[in-house]
C-alpha cells in the first residue's frame, strides 16, 4: 500500500496562526502509524496567499488534500480517512 | 581590504572600574576607521574619566581631520588635574586608519606600536613633536601604509611592566616580551582573528602577573588587515516576479557564505534552479520554526518571525538557542553583510486575524542594518529588489 504523505506548513503566517502547535504530530505519527504515514515540513505551501482574506492558516496537506485551520486532531482524521480505516 | 580591530581589557586587581579606555568608530562610506586608546593616570575612577575623556575627545578630533598637535593641547587643557600629583595625565595611542592601508598613527606615552609583517616586526619611522604649554611630553607620529596580512598592536604600559620586580623578569615582561608571546601565538595560529588574539594576550599576561593580580589596568588593542568575510542574505520574493530567475542566480553565484530567510524566498530559489529545499521537522526550537536545508546555501530559516527575533538579540545580546541566535552568529561572523530584500508583500502577514503584529520586512532589515553598523562595526548594503 502507498504511503500517506503529511507535510506541515512551517510558513510564518500558517506558524503564528496555530501551525507550531502542530508539532505534536511529530511523536503522535510514528507512534500511531509506524512507517505507512511519512511527515514531512514545507517551508511555505503558499495556501494563506491564494484566499488571504479568508485565509483558514493554518493549513497541512495530506495526500493532495488540504487540511485547513489544522489541528492535531483534523489531521488524524484526514490520516484516517486516506487509509481507510 | 578589511581592518579587523579588537579590544581586551582588564582591570587592576582589586579595582572595579578600567583605567583604560578604547574608542573607535568604523565610516563605511569612506573605509576608514579611527580607534584611540588611552591609559589614564592612576587607576580606578579616577583614571577612568581621565582616559575616558581624552579617548572621546581625541577620536572626535581625528573624525574630523583636526590639526593633532593642537588637539591634544587643548584635551591636556581640559582634562581634570590630579590632586595627588597635581597634573593632568592620561597617555594614548591613536590610529586612522583607510582600507586601501594608508594609517596614521599618533602616540603619547604608552608602550610604542608593535607592527609585524610575516613574522617580522617592522620598525617604522616617525616625527617627534613636543608640547607647547607640557613640558616632558613627546608625541610621536607615524604614517605608515599597512599591507595584506599585516597586524598592529598597541597596548597600555600595564601590559609590558607586568611582572616587574619579580625574579623572572625585574623590568617587566617589556615589549620584546610580548613580542615573543605574539610571535608565538602567530605562527600556531596564522589566520586568528583580532578579537582572539587580544583576548588571548590579555589572558597570558595575567598568567604572567604574581599570583594572578595585576598590578595596572591592561589593555591590548589588536588590529589585522586580510579579506573581508563577505555574505549575503536573501529575504523575501522579488516584486516583479520575472525576475525571479535572475536574482535566484546572482545569489547562487555569490562567492561568499549565503542565508535564506523566508520560506516563500527559499521556494522561489528552490524552483528556480531545481535544487530541493528540505524543511526539518524537528522544528521544535522555541518559538520559532526551524531551520530547513538547501545545497549550497549556508542558512536557511523562516522570514519575518526570525528576523523580528535576530534584530532582538542583536540589541539587546541575551540570545536562546533558535533558528534566530544561528542567524544572528552568521551575521557577527561577517564583516561584509549584504541584504537582498524581495519588496513583495506577502498579503496573509496583514490578516487582521493574526495573533501577533507582524513588522514589515523593510523596517526590520533598515533597523537590523542600523544596528550592525553602528553597535557591530559591521559593513552592510542593502539592496531592495
Amino acid at each position: 500500500m502507498a504511503k500517506v504523505e503529511v507535510k506541515v506548513c512551517l510558513g510564518t503566517t500558517c506558524f503564528v496562526m496555530g501551525g507550531s502547535n502542530l508539532q505534536e504530530l511529530n511523536e503522535i505519527i510514528p507512534q500511531k502509524y509506524g512507517d505507512k504515514v511519512e511527515l514531512n515540513a514545507a517551508n511555505c505551501l503558499g495556501l494563506c496567499s491564494i484566499n488571504w482574506e479568508y485565509s483558514k492558516a493554518p493549513y497541512v496537506k495530506v495526500n493532495e488534500a488540504v487540511v485547513s485551520e489544522a489541528t492535531v486532531e483534523k489531521v488524524l482524521e484526514e490520516i484516517d480517512k486516506q487509509l481507510g480505516n | 581590504m578589511f581592518i579587523d580591530i579588537a579590544c581586551s581589557q582588564k582591570k587592576k586587581y582589586n579595582q572595579n572600574a578600567y583605567g583604560d579606555y578604547f574608542a573607535s568608530n568604523r565610516f563605511p562610506n569612506m573605509n576608514r576607521i579611527v580607534a584611540v586608546l588611552s591609559d589614564g593616570l592612576g587607576s580606578g575612577i579616577k583614571a577612568n574619566i581621565l582616559a575616558c575623556m581624552t579617548s572621546t575627545m581625541l577620536l572626535k578630533f581625528m573624525e574630523n581631520h583636526s590639526d593633532i598637535e593642537k588637539s591634544c593641547e587643548i584635551i591636556m587643557n581640559s582634562l581634570p588635574v590630579c590632586k595627588v600629583r597635581g597634573i593632568s595625565y592620561s597617555t594614548f595611542s591613536a590610529i586612522d586608519c583607510f582600507d586601501d592601508g594608508n594609517a596614521k598613527i599618533v602616540e603619547e606615552g604608552n608602550p610604542d606600536f608593535i607592527w609585524i609583517r610575516g613574522g617580522e616586526v617592522l620598525k617604522p619611522e616617525y616625527q617627534s613633536i613636543q608640547s607647547k604649554d607640557f613640558k616632558n611630553r613627546k608625541m610621536k607620529v607615524y604614517n605608515i601604509k599597512l599591507e595584506k596580512y599585516d597586524r598592529v598592536i598597541f597596548c597600555s604600559d600595564g601590559a609590558t611592566q607586568v611582572a616587574m620586580g619579580s625574579k623572572r623578569y625585574p623590568l617587566g615582561l617589556e615589549r620584546s616580551g610580548l613580542i615573543k608571546i605574539i610571535l608565538e601565538k602567530l605562527e600556531q595560529e596564522p589566520e586568528i582573528s583580532s578579537k582572539n588574539l587580544s583576548e588571548y594576550l590579555v589572558k597570558q599576561i595575567e598568567l604572567i602577573a604574581p599570583n594572578r593580580e595585576l598590578k595596572d589596568d591592561t589593555s591590548i588593542l589588536s588590529i589585522y588587515c586580510r579579506d573581508p568575510r563577505e555574505s549575503l542574505i536573501f529575504t523575501g520574493p522579488p516584486f516583479h516576479g520575472e525576475k525571479d530567475n535572475y536574482y535566484a542566480k546572482t545569489f547562487m553565484e555569490f562567492k561568499g557564505k549565503k542565508a535564506i530567510s523566508g520560506g516563500t524566498t527559499a521556494n522561489i530559489i528552490s524552483r528556480e534552479l531545481n535544487i530541493p529545499v528540505i524543511a526539518k521537522l524537528s522544528m521544535n526550537s522555541g518559538k520559532l520554526p526551524g531551520l530547513s536545508e538547501m545545497e549550497g546555501v549556508d542558512l536557511v530559516t523562516e522570514g519575518i518571525l526570525t528576523l523580528t527575533k535576530t534584530l532582538e538579540y542583536l540589541e539587546n545580546g541575551n540570545a536562546e538557542e533558535n533558528a534566530a541566535k544561528t542567524l544572528m552568529d552568521f551575521l557577527l561572523d561577517s564583516d561584509v553583510i549584504n541584504f537582498l530584500v524581495g519588496a513583495q508583500m506577502n498579503k496573509a502577514h496583514y490578516d487582521p486575524n493574526l495573533p501577533i503584529e507582524i513588522e514589515i520586512r523593510k523596517n526590520i532589515i533598515k533597523q537590523m542594518a542600523k544596528v550592525l553598523e553602528e553597535k557591530y562595526l559591521k559593513k552592510v548594503n542593502v539592496q531592495f529588489v
